[in-house]
């Protein structure tokens, strides 16, 4: 199924933040590849390294975070290696970002409108050959913009809207204006990091909607970060899991739901409470994550593994094959454990 | 330490207050601690004590009068410029009497003033701000807006204004500064009692049967105390600052009795010729408000965040 | 609607003016000694008669109610006394001094921002960098130093030592200048006087200094602290993220929100450049209102100051109302 080149790949990219009890060893060894128009889902608990990841890809890693290793290529190009001005021409354009708490996320001084043409203005579209003066030319061109941006996303009476604030907003609303932001300068690539976990279910629904649509309609690709596994089979076309900063699993929805090899992955969905369900109880997978600033160089769920061998902490585990697109991290599953 | 189930709840003043000893005992151990591991705000309290024991033991300190002086000796540089004389360190002023040993016993005043004037803040601001959160009603409304009257006038203005009609003096000066600084600590501990009634051990203290006077000497008052003392050792450098400026207008303390403020309004007129007369006095001010300052933001990064975790 | 929160907020204004001229009416009550001796300043011996005359003329024969009455209408059109001392009315006295207060005050004001606001910014966004420690520690300094001593030092190294600058009034007594606004370096420029603004803008270089250090101190440090709390906040996250440049994401997003609370900061500053305007004026020989109200106290001039701390506690009335409201207005989140 893949084109002959993937839009987005990550190898082995390592993210640390020092803090005063250690190196935090946010993302390890993490490898991945997206293609055009395609939708990833990036699943784990919270503090996995999944939003960490999305950060790095767009080098948003704050001091004194920083990313200390890999490639992140995109088109072919490594952004890890561009100029703060290059990467900043990515940023929004070509790669967009939408985050969890969207009220948090807009800007409470400034009217939704003006954040949405601001996407535009930075990137410089609709400036072309414009005079710079009369410039009310180029702002009502924005303004033109920005609301058949909100009325496509989805928030009605766009043209009220655009005068009016975040806090204004409800929180669909304001998710709906995030993802305008976004896709301003028609970006082929869109990050999103739980973009719908503070929004009520009924809000989710409609918000994943929306991004299936973009997904069909602009082909844009799609990387989705969830804690919710659930969520992930339902919209994603591939999927990631991650623990502990590295990823132990991947492959496509139907491979990872169906036929889960990793024990971790196997322990997150039977945690899932379903209603349908004849189980009657749900099970936890024992023990806690482990402290990301002391993490042992083989493999990072050993201790609460139901299978693990001597081996398995050890030393790194390789990502094997067991069926064509799926791979796993995992010494036991993949028969490799002696 | 056993808390008996017997113990009658009158008690209630008592034992609070020893446990909170101990408690407080314990945190000043650690408060001593993070003063350690802080060098500059620790350096800050030294200077602070340093001066406080100056003014208490000016006389046994000092080696001449600070009243008295020679006109012979009017005007003597400092000890490390041509002709001066180590027995007079920091030079003489126009009445010939040794800068240093005057300095030290400005000190005495600025301090006493300051530490009044805050203390009597403190003591007045906190009581009826504590009352008007608390019963809140007529006399919240009419202290309320009584102070945000006084609000309305710059403080030094207000002081002016006071000093003005009281006419100059230690007493005077102290009630006019006070009157002005009742006012924040007023607020700040209405704020706080604001904060601290809705929760629930005011209602369990209300349900075991404690009078209102008992549980707020007992039991909110504590918890305040914490943000009024970090206000108070801020406020401090700024009320010496302001009865040192009222002294400079002349409207403070008066001559002989010396005060910083007045020192350096008199070496004014003397600054071509003896620069000394001015700065050291108000080096001396500059000195012991830093030092002050410093240790009160030390204090309040220290105390603020374990305010948040009580 | 705003404009009615605004509206609100000037109608409070009013019952604290009031508020305020009664206090400064009780100031002079509290004076101990004879009130007609005090309405004339203590100025003179008076006959039996005279004193019974002009206690009628104080109209203190009447009841407390009746006199703080006359007090209130006669402030409200614009009668504040007459002071004895300098005979002149109150109001005039303080008209003819208001602009030297004014163009002082303003020069601080303007030294201070200058001073505080790139500091702030800066040091926010190199935090704990050379630059932020060693500001933080001049803001500091600026702080804890009483004002009148700092004018002095200034007067002792600009002028005595270096004669670089001047120690006093306004003008040099040589100079030439047509007054228009009472500004004299507004007034040098309205009437192209070159010479007057050198002149006028160098004797107003230490007064300005002095008197804006406190404040830039503190702002400098209010807006550092707003700027580092605004700095980490998620909105910021994304304006990186849509490809903003450093300049535009602190600048533009980060101290439009950083400022909001340093305005009212700034607000309440001015009530210390009113009260200090007082020592520094005393300290530059500058002949505006503090002098004038510090002279006033010596001279027993009880009218005269009566007069000037309402206009100086009613001035920072309509200040904090004037910072209220900008800060209304700059806050999208107040709307009801």
């Amino acid at each position: 199924m893949s084109e002959s080149q993937p839009l987005l790949e990550l190898r082995n990219l390592e993210t640390v933040f020092p803090t005063r009890r250690g190196v935090v060893q946010a993302v390890t060894g993490v490898s991945l590849t997206l293609h055009k128009g395609e939708i990833l889902g990036i699943v784990g608990e919270s503090g996995c390294g999944k939003s960490v990841t999305l950060l790095s890809i767009l080098r948003l890693i704050s001091w004194p975070g920083r990313i200390a290793g890999g490639q992140v290529l995109f088109q072919g190009r490594d952004l890890l290696k561009l100029s703060g001005r290059e990467i900043r021409r990515i940023r929004g354009k070509d790669i967009a970002m939408v985050f969890q708490d969207p009220l948090s996320t807009l800007n409470p001084a400034f009217t939704v409108g003006e954040q949405i043409g601001e996407s535009l203005r930075i990137h410089g579209i609709l400036a072309d050959g414009r005079a710079f003066w009369p410039w009310s030319g180029r702002r009502a061109a924005e303004r033109e913009r920005a609301v058949e941006l909100m009325a496509e996303v989805g928030i009605s009476s766009p043209m009220d809207r655009y005068r009016e604030y975040p806090h204004e907003f409800s929180g669909g609303m304001q998710q709906r204006a995030l993802i305008a932001i976004a896709l301003a300068c028609e970006p082929q690539v869109l990050l999103a990091d739980e973009p719908t976990t503070s929004l009520d279910v009924t809000i989710q629904a409609q918000i994943l909607d929306l991004m299936r649509r973009i997904n069909q309609e602009h082909g844009t690709a799609i990387v989705l970060v969830t804690h919710n596994l659930d969520l992930a089979a339902e919209f994603c076309q591939r999927i990631i899991v991650m623990y502990a900063g590295r990823l132990v699993e991947m492959g496509g929805v139907d491979q990872v739901i169906e036929s889960p090899q990793h024990p971790y992955t196997r322990g997150l969905l039977a945690c899932i409470p379903r209603i349908s369900a004849r189980r009657s109880r749900i099970e936890p997978i024992p023990g806690n994550v482990p402290d990301l600033a002391d993490v042992p160089p083989g493999c990072a769920f050993a201790p609460r593994c139901p299978l693990a061998q001597s081996a398995c902490p050890a030393s790194l585990v390789p990502l094997s094959e067991v069926e064509p697109g799926h791979w796993v991290r995992c010494l036991c599953r993949t028969g490799m454990a002696r | 330490m056993a808390v008996q189930a017997t113990h009658p709840i009158k008690s209630g003043w008592y034992h609070t207050w020893t446990i909170r000893l101990r408690l407080w005992w314990r945190g000043l151990v650690e408060l001593g601690y993070e003063l350690w591991q802080r060098p500059i705000v620790l350096f800050g309290g030294i200077v602070v004590v340093a001066y406080l024991l100056a003014a208490v033991f000016a006389e046994q300190v000092t080696a001449h009068s600070p009243a008295r002086g020679s006109l012979l000796l009017r005007f003597q540089p400092p000890a490390w410029e041509a002709g001066g004389e180590w027995a007079y360190p920091l030079g003489t002023d126009d009445q010939g009497r040794d800068l240093l040993t005057r300095i030290i016993f400005g000190a005495r005043v600025s301090l006493a003033v300051g530490l009044l004037s805050v203390g009597i803040s403190v003591v007045v601001g906190t009581a009826l701000g504590a009352a008007a959160g608390y019963y809140r009603g007529w006399l919240d409304e009419i202290l309320s807006r009584f102070s945000d009257l006084l609000l309305a006038f710059p403080f030094l203005i207000f002081a002016i204004g006071v000093m003005a009609f009281l006419g100059p003096g230690f007493a005077n000066l102290i009630l006019a500064l006070a009157f002005k600084g009742w006012v924040e600590f007023f607020r700040l501990a209405r704020g706080e009692m604001l904060a601290e009634r809705t929760k629930e051990y005011v209602d369990a203290a209300r349900v075991a049967g404690l009078g209102h006077v008992s549980i707020i000497a007992s039991e909110i008052l504590p918890n305040i105390i914490q943000s009024v003392f970090v206000l108070s050792t801020l406020r401090l450098g700024s009320m010496i600052i302001m009865e040192a400026s009222l002294s400079f207008l002349g409207l403070g303390i008066q001559p002989p009795t010396p005060a910083w403020g007045s020192m350096v309004a008199v070496g004014r007129d003397y600054l071509l010729t003896a620069w000394w007369v001015s700065t050291f006095p108000g080096l001396a001010i500059l000195l012991l408000v830093m030092a002050i300052n410093v240790f009160g933001e030390g204090l309040r990064d220290i105390l603020d965040p374990r305010l948040k975790i009580e | 609607m705003k404009v009615v929160k605004i509206l609100e907020r000037v109608l409070t204004t009013i019952p604290i003016m009031f508020g305020v001229a009664i206090i400064v009416f009780f100031f002079v009550r509290l004076t101990p000694g004879d009130p007609v001796d005090i309405m004339l300043g203590r100025s003179g011996a008076v006959t039996a008669e005279e004193l019974d005359q002009l206690r009628h003329q104080f109209r203190l024969d009447k009841p407390l109610e009746v006199q703080l009455w006359y007090f209130l209408s006669d402030a409200v059109r614009g009668n504040l006394g007459y002071s004895y001392v300098r005979n002149k009315s109150v109001v005039d006295l303080i008209a003819e001094r208001l602009p030297a207060t004014i163009e002082m005050t303003l020069g601080a004001l303007l030294v201070s921002l200058i001073i505080a606001l790139p500091i702030g910014i800066f040091s926010a966004v190199r935090q704990n960098s050379l630059l932020d420690r060693s500001s933080m520690a001049g803001a500091f300094l600026g702080i804890s130093m009483p004002s009148f001593w700092l004018g002095i030092i200034l007067i002792l190294i600009f002028a005595v030592r270096l004669h670089w600058l001047p120690a006093q009034s306004r003008l040099s007594y040589d100079v030439q200048l047509r007054e228009v606004t009472g500004l004299y370096v507004l007034d040098s420029l309205l009437t192209r006087n070159m010479p007057a603004l050198v002149d006028s803008l160098k004797h107003l270089v230490l007064p300005s200094i002095t008197l804006g250090a406190g404040v830039a101190g503190i702002v400098a440090r209010v807006l550092r602290s707003s700027m580092l709390e605004v700095l980490r906040s998620d909105y910021i996250k994304l304006a990186r993220a849509k490809g903003a440049t450093e300049w535009q994401v602190v600048m533009k997003h980060a101290l439009r929100n950083a400022l909001i609370p340093t305005v009212t900061v700034v607000g309440l500053q001015v009530g210390v450049l009113l009260g200090g305007n007082m020592i520094v004026e005393s300290v530059f020989s500058w002949p505006g209102l503090g002098r004038l109200v510090v002279d006033a106290i010596f001279n027993r001039d009880f009218p005269l100051i009566q007069g000037s701390v309402m206009i100086y506690a009613i001035t920072f009335v309509l200040v904090n109302l004037v910072v209220d409201i900008m800060y209304t207005y700059l806050n999208p989140r107040i709307t009801l």
